[in-house]
């Protein structure tokens, strides 16, 4: 019985954490003072009021937790938080005013070489970068909000910016007024979901070189160029809504140099460009929906293996727009608002095959200024006569079985 | 009197405006001519003119390099121009430059390739930050 207390006793020691208060009144009134003072294990724990403090280094395994929304300002001296730990929190503070740099990549908050941690709830304003995360791995990033003033120059950072992370989720942010929300270089095997990425500068999400990995749920409206997946192999992409992404050269989604990817279930509304696809193979996309894009795809480079099934293009200026003269592509059973066949038969099939490029569209690949005369009726007539014999369109690009009723699965 | 003046003006206006000279790069809505990205970093951006007077910007240096390589359309071109690392936003001829590959500044197609006008400035830089110093015609090869 004794012997049996004495290891409760012992447990209860090992177990015990304190907790550090920060506040005005408190004995502790600066946070960079409180995580010196903590051991592993430990709480920090930040009450309301304002911060002045940058570059706080933590190389423990400690929480860091703000109460009531503490304001953290780094009067634009350098890094605010720079971390180098493992199993450590971030969570409920705001932080702003972040150092603007051309040769440092100044960010709110630095990870560097850590796993197992968690950054939550925080709101950053007014940052170059937002959150850093360099060489890390199984850390969540949840419901922060990462804002900026990025106008028109170039002295802008990256909301959430990865590089040679794994095994990374990042959910529920909100990232808008930035150079790119999201972006991630050297990443694999990581989620993004349920993000809202808004009026950055270049694009909403951005992948370079990483493999492996799946976003889902996310939101991309108002950017400047929609989301860009460059150079990356097996990335899964779905449920996501891309729209609003106008301009000359601007696209829903920008795909380059992709291999074995998914792209199911997205929808792509009023972009310039639905998906613009660069030498990507053995891509399939399924269930999509083109609502009202100017190009809804739009081929630009060697593009072999990719399978295009039951997507709807609704009403798009042009369904697809094509640079050879040869197709490796194949497209079946799609919903085409233009499809002016008919069902004989009744099996929800059309009876003859449609041809979704238009010779039009051949035009204006080869001298974009010609697009004025869009509506014109000598573009209906060669588009017409290049429906009933084509002559520059590839002979085998058609959809033989194009869907009658457009296809009503929840995106 | 007044009328030859006047077109005097305007013949030396028009000979002005067929000058071959490089465009400025309109940063964030300029697209790269190699990639397709668009072009905001100030610090590795680069552009070439041809000699007819078409600026075409890039997003990176080694998007232009690997875009010369790939054409082999150096001789061309009236400018070939690199951004300075060491002052922001300022084109420098490329093939004057020195170029630095560190690990420590990356840049934005990945192959951590920047340009500096100064070669003081470059060795600082690379003292700094470590790599390896390549000149114009390394730098071609390096990306064959």
């Amino acid at each position: 019985m004794k012997n049996i207390m004495i290891i409760f006793l012992l447990f209860s020691l090992v177990g015990h954490s304190k907790t550090i208060e920060v506040c005005s009144s408190c004995k502790t009134k600066s946070i960079q003072v409180a995580v010196s003072k903590a051991v592993d294990g430990d709480t920090v724990l930040i009450k309301k009021g304002l911060y002045k403090e940058f570059d706080i280094f933590v190389d423990k395994s400690i929480h860091i937790i703000g109460e009531n929304n503490p304001i953290i300002d780094g009067e634009k001296k350098g890094y605010v938080f720079k971390i180098q730990a493992d199993n450590f929190t971030l969570s409920g503070l705001t932080i702003k005013n972040v150092e603007q740099s051309y040769t440092k990549d100044y960010a709110a908050v630095l990870v560097m070489r850590s796993k197992n941690f968690r950054i939550e709830n925080n709101i950053l304003e007014q940052v170059f970068f937002g959150f850093m995360i360099e060489k890390s791995k199984y850390g969540i990033i949840s419901n922060n909000e990462v804002s900026s003033n990025a106008q028109k120059e170039a002295s802008s950072g990256n909301g959430v910016h990865m590089w040679h992370c794994k095994n990374m989720r990042v959910e529920g942010n909100k990232v808008h007024n930035l150079r790119d929300g999201l972006y991630f270089e050297f990443v694999s095997h990581s989620f993004i979901s349920n993000n809202t990425s808004y009026k950055n500068l270049r694009y909403g999400l951005h992948f370079m070189f990483s493999n492996n990995n799946e976003y889902h749920h996310n939101e991309f409206k108002n950017n400047g160029a929609g989301v860009a997946v460059m150079f990356s192999k097996f990335i899964k992409m779905h449920h996501n809504t891309f729209h609003f992404n106008w301009g000359t050269a601007s696209y829903g989604l920008l795909l380059k140099e992709i291999y074995d990817g998914e792209i199911h279930h997205n929808y792509f509304e009023q972009n310039t460009i639905g998906i613009n696809i660069d030498g990507c193979t053995r891509m399939n996309y399924e269930n999509n929906h083109f609502v009202r894009n100017g190009w809804a795809i739009k081929f630009t480079g060697g593009c072999y293996l990719n399978s295009f099934m039951f997507n709807n293009f609704m009403n798009n200026s042009f369904d697809l727009s094509y640079n050879s003269k040869l197709n490796d592509n194949k497209f079946e059973a799609n919903y085409w608002s233009d499809y002016t066949g008919y069902d004989l038969d009744k099996d929800g099939i059309g009876d003859v095959p449609y041809r979704p490029v238009k010779l039009f569209s051949y035009i204006v690949n080869q001298t974009p200024e010609t697009l004025v005369l869009l509506r014109s009726l000598f573009v209906d007539i060669i588009n017409f006569s290049e429906k009933v014999s084509p002559v520059f369109t590839p002979d085998d690009l058609v959809d033989s079985k194009p869907i009658m009723k457009e296809i009503h699965d929840k995106y | 009197m007044k009328k030859i003046s006047i077109i005097i003006i305007l013949f030396g206006l028009l000979l002005l405006s067929c000058t071959v000279k490089p465009q400025p790069i309109d940063y964030v809505s300029d697209h790269c001519n190699f990639c397709d990205m668009t072009v905001v970093d100030k610090t590795h951006a680069a552009e070439y003119t041809t000699k007819k007077g078409k600026s075409y910007p890039f997003d990176a240096i080694e998007c232009l390099v690997r875009k010369i390589n790939r054409e082999n359309n150096e001789d061309k071109m009236a400018y070939i121009l690199v951004a300075d690392y060491a002052n922001p936003g300022e084109l420098t001829n490329a093939k004057e430059a020195y170029y630095l590959i560190t690990k420590k500044i990356k840049s934005p197609m990945g192959a951590n390739l920047s340009a500096f006008k100064s070669e003081d400035k470059a060795k600082k830089t690379q003292e700094e930050f470590g790599g390896e110093i390549y000149n114009w015609n390394e730098i071609k090869s390096k990306f064959q």
